[in-house]
């Protein structure tokens, strides 16, 4: 019955959403404001339709609904309550659910934050939302229906992939798809201003910069989760291996880091207007492309999460929304003419326009390595596997670069600047990088790269430091106490200050990955209980394994006395798990973390005999690129929040939808 | 730290002792040389040697009872003193060209390398002639107006001394954080 309403209303929804479609562009086409709020109108009910929807397949899950074939394929017996999240996101046709509902409540909110501040953009902009949202609802309801029926009952169902029941796989994979799915948030406002022939008023740039930092952040952190739970379950001591999958998630993250950075030149100076709707573009495409690679596109993966053969459905919408992009553009590029040029090369808008670059060609390349398997196949019959050395050689000198220009960029001034003045407004991270190589050499850190990458890092931080320091100073020469004078600092400024601590923040990932790549030591070692051996400074006992059987699974927990020096670190144990109905082995990874490095211990090769192999690892400063991420979003938070002086809307019209006089 | 030394600066000495902290860290650091060399070898093969039966992930990487098993080998291959360079043909013959995780340097795949490297140079061509082209352009239509609005080094130096001062000592104290840049981006 439920089920039966759930279904309903997808259909609704889509029926809806369509109708929103036609009628905001033609309402935004003859003019009638009418037609465009009606539209959008139609264009808020979809979420509440798509919670009935929700509603169902959880409902469903939770009663053990067998007829469903989803909830068959998805969930069984034993499985508890709580795991209807992730098992409702498990599969294809759920996750596209789940994808459609999280995607119209954003581009409602999207719709809602234009009506006051770009009237104008608004039709063409909810247009735009409702042809994704209308896509996604016609695959759902035609070719892949969660709530479809079976034609009996079953007593029972297959159960869920018992690698997805951790706590980083309830909130990775529905960010990650959030995330993926947000890029059409500034891109619909961006191309939606372009069609309504208002791309070069700079208008739309304040909603599609907040929007974009949005879709920014989430993506961001869904990049970091992802890489925490690999590194804590997945048991390879490492975060990132540059898998197509995780290649997929990062392009788009890549020309979207572009294009915030880019859309401020284009606030300050009304340049690049042109170029900020390309960016815009390039990522949304490509964040098609990786739902595309996500949902059985043809490149081999170790996520093999909500496979299906509907991907070259993906690659055809994609393909359209690129040819569309580009018609409106070559329609609508006489209004992008910009009203300022570049005064100098030396200025922080060249400096802008080459951190652009740079952040496309490392998206590029990398596009260029995951496909090209692909390419290799068609044209030689040959796969070549084009995998993490490749990445790593080509695009880490790139993203080196990168952070030399995140520290340098935002200290060079607007329009124009000479040799003499960048030196003088270097002297601080300069003199800081210099002192930073030297102590790190008398240390012995010798490694060329990384001594390279860690002097870029200290010149970025102590430009970063010395803009809080002078700032606060002289502040605080008014009688604010110091903390004060910083924290109204940050306020002053939020745009600001926001992106400094985002580039702080940005700063600790790096290092976190330079130690841990650089510097890590990792040792596979047999062991029987009892024996004592030791890594870098830790000294550990093999205690024994406990084994202990359940209905679903068998663990094994190795349990360790370990050593630092002198000091009683305790016990750490490991657990290696095994799932007979799955034939799938998942391991714990015991890590004891802290801000210098994590000692990390997973279970590598069980004897017959009592011995183990045991694998450990010392990863140095890995602790800061998981500290990274709330500083991050806190950073974005602080960025995107509204000043708190109000920004007169600039474009309004008595009767509040303005298209009447256009 | 620069001319920080001419004025008492506590926050300097706080960079500083931030700048030392971070480097101490740094120190604690272990590094690769505490392991026999023949096992650092082993590990650089292990991450470029994919594990056949399960893509994308190294034979370092996987806990597949291949992968364990092509890890022995190339232990063992090592202590008979093959070359890395020989593990890899050897892993080439019996799995193709797809078990090395990173492509080949010659023939028809060196494409793989050469189109970034080519990419990256001509990208950065292109981007540097733009910028050439769109400052060449603006002077051309701001003209004069434009020449004479560009201070000698002489006045810039006056006028960033100014600044500076402003900023450092007893000027409006608000000026660099408030009106300095109201909603500029930082780069």
């Amino acid at each position: 019955m439920i089920v039966d309403a759930g279904n309903l209303a997808m259909v609704v929804a889509l029926l809806v959403s369509a109708y929103g479609v036609l009628g905001s562009f033609l309402g935004g086409w003859r003019r009638s404001p009418a037609l465009v709020d009606s539209s959008r109108y139609a264009l808020y009910s979809v979420p509440v339709l798509l919670l009935i929807s929700v509603y169902a397949l959880v409902y469903a899950f939770v009663t053990k609904d067998f007829s469903v074939a989803y909830v068959v394929e998805n969930s069984n017996l034993a499985m508890p309550d709580r795991y209807a999240w992730v098992a409702f996101y498990a599969g294809n046709a759920g996750s596209l659910l789940f994808i459609a509902f999280v995607y119209s409540v954003m581009a409602v909110a999207v719709a809602a934050s234009m009506v006051r501040r770009l009237p104008y953009t608004l039709p063409y902009a909810t247009g735009l939302l409702g042809v994704l949202l209308s896509f996604f609802l016609f695959v759902i309801v035609f070719l892949a229906n969660p709530l479809d029926r079976l034609a009996f009952a079953l007593p029972d169902g297959q159960g869920i992939n018992p690698l997805l029941v951790h706590f980083g796989m309830f909130i990775h994979p529905p960010m990650q798809m959030a995330g993926l799915v947000s890029v059409a948030l500034p891109f619909s406002i961006a191309m939606g201003a372009l069609m309504a022939g208002r791309g070069g008023r700079d208008e739309w740039v304040d909603l599609g910069r907040m929007w974009g930092m949005v879709s920014w952040l989430i993506l961001t952190i869904g990049l970091l989760l992802g890489s925490w739970w690999a590194y804590t379950i997945l048991g390879w001591g490492g975060y990132w291996a540059w898998d197509p999958v995780e290649n997929s998630a990062l392009m788009p993250w890549l020309a979207l880091t572009a294009f915030v950075h880019s859309v401020m030149v284009q606030k300050r100076r009304g340049m690049f207007r042109m170029w900020n709707i390309v960016l815009v573009t390039v990522a949304f495409t490509l964040a098609q492309m990786g739902m595309f690679i996500n949902r059985g596109g043809p490149v081999p993966s170790v996520h093999s999460f909500g496979q299906s053969t509907m991907g070259w459905l993906f690659l055809v919408f994609m393909g359209v929304t690129l040819l569309g992009s580009l018609a409106v553009f070559a329609w609508r590029s006489g209004s992008l003419k910009s009203r300022e040029r570049l005064d100098s090369i030396l200025s922080r808008e060249s400096a802008f326009l080459t951190q652009n670059v740079l952040f496309l060609a490392v998206a590029m390349v990398t596009l260029w390595g995951t496909i090209y398997p692909v390419i290799s196949e068609a044209t030689q019959g040959l796969t070549i596997t084009v995998g993490r050395p490749f990445f790593d050689r080509v695009n880490g000198p790139l993203l080196l670069i990168l952070v030399f220009l995140m520290g340098v960029g935002p200290l060079l001034p607007w329009r124009r600047a000479s040799a003499s003045n960048v030196l003088h407004a270097l002297r601080y991270p300069l003199g800081s990088a210099a002192i930073g190589v030297v102590l790190l050499l008398v240390i012995g850190v010798r490694q060329p790269v990384a001594l390279m990458a860690l002097a870029v890092i200290i010149m970025g931080t102590g430009g970063i430091v010395h803009e809080w320091v002078r700032g606060t100073r002289s502040r605080s020469r008014k009688g604010e106490s110091y903390p004060v004078a910083f924290g109204r600092l940050l306020a002053a400024n939020r745009p600001r200050y926001g992106g400094y601590i985002v580039h702080l923040s940005i700063a600790m990932l790096a290092v976190g990955l330079i130690g841990s790549s650089f510097y890590d030591l990792q040792r596979d070692i047999p062991m029987m209980p009892g024996d004592t051996r030791s890594l870098g400074d830790y000294s550990f006992t093999y205690l024994g394994v406990s084994e202990r059987s359940f209905s679903d699974r068998d663990e094994g927990t190795a349990s360790f006395a370990v050593t630092s020096g002198d000091r009683d670190l305790g016990i750490m144990s490991t657990t290696r798990t095994f799932y007979p109905d799955f034939r799938i082995a998942a391991t714990r990874a015991a890590i004891r973390s802290t801000p210098l490095e994590d000692f990390y211990i997973v279970p590598s090769e069980f004897g017959e005999d009592g011995q183990t192999v045991f694998r450990f690892y010392v990863n140095p400063l890995v602790w800061w690129m998981w500290a990274s991420g709330p500083l991050l979003a806190l950073g974005t938070l602080l960025a995107v929040s509204p000043r708190r002086r109000l920004a007169p809307a600039q474009v309004t019209s008595p009767d509040g939808i303005g298209l009447a006089r256009v | 730290m620069g001319k920080s030394g001419t004025q008492r600066d506590p926050f300097a000495l706080v960079a500083i002792v931030g700048l030392v902290a971070v480097v101490l860290v740094l120190a604690a650091c272990s590094t690769n040389s505490e392991l026999p060399e023949l096992e650092q070898r082993a590990q650089s093969i292990n991450r470029v040697v994919m594990c056949p039966v399960c893509p994308g992930e190294s034979i370092d990487q996987s806990q597949n009872p291949l992968s364990l098993r092509m890890r022995a080998i190339v232990v063992e291959k090592l202590e008979q003193g093959w070359s890395n360079g020989d593990i890899y043909d050897f892993f080439v013959e019996r799995y193709g060209p797809r078990v090395l995780l990173e492509p080949p340097t010659q023939g028809v795949n060196l494409v793989v390398w050469l189109v970034p490297l080519i990419g990256v140079i001509v990208g950065g061509a292109l981007l540097f002639f733009v910028m050439r082209l769109m400052v060449r352009s603006s002077g051309e239509r701001h003209g004069e107006a434009e020449r004479e609005a560009v201070l000698t080094d002489e006045e810039r130096e006056r006028y960033f001394g100014r600044i500076e001062t402003a900023l450092t000592a007893d000027g409006p104290a608000t000026d660099s954080a408030d009106r300095d840049d109201e909603d500029g981006g930082v780069g």
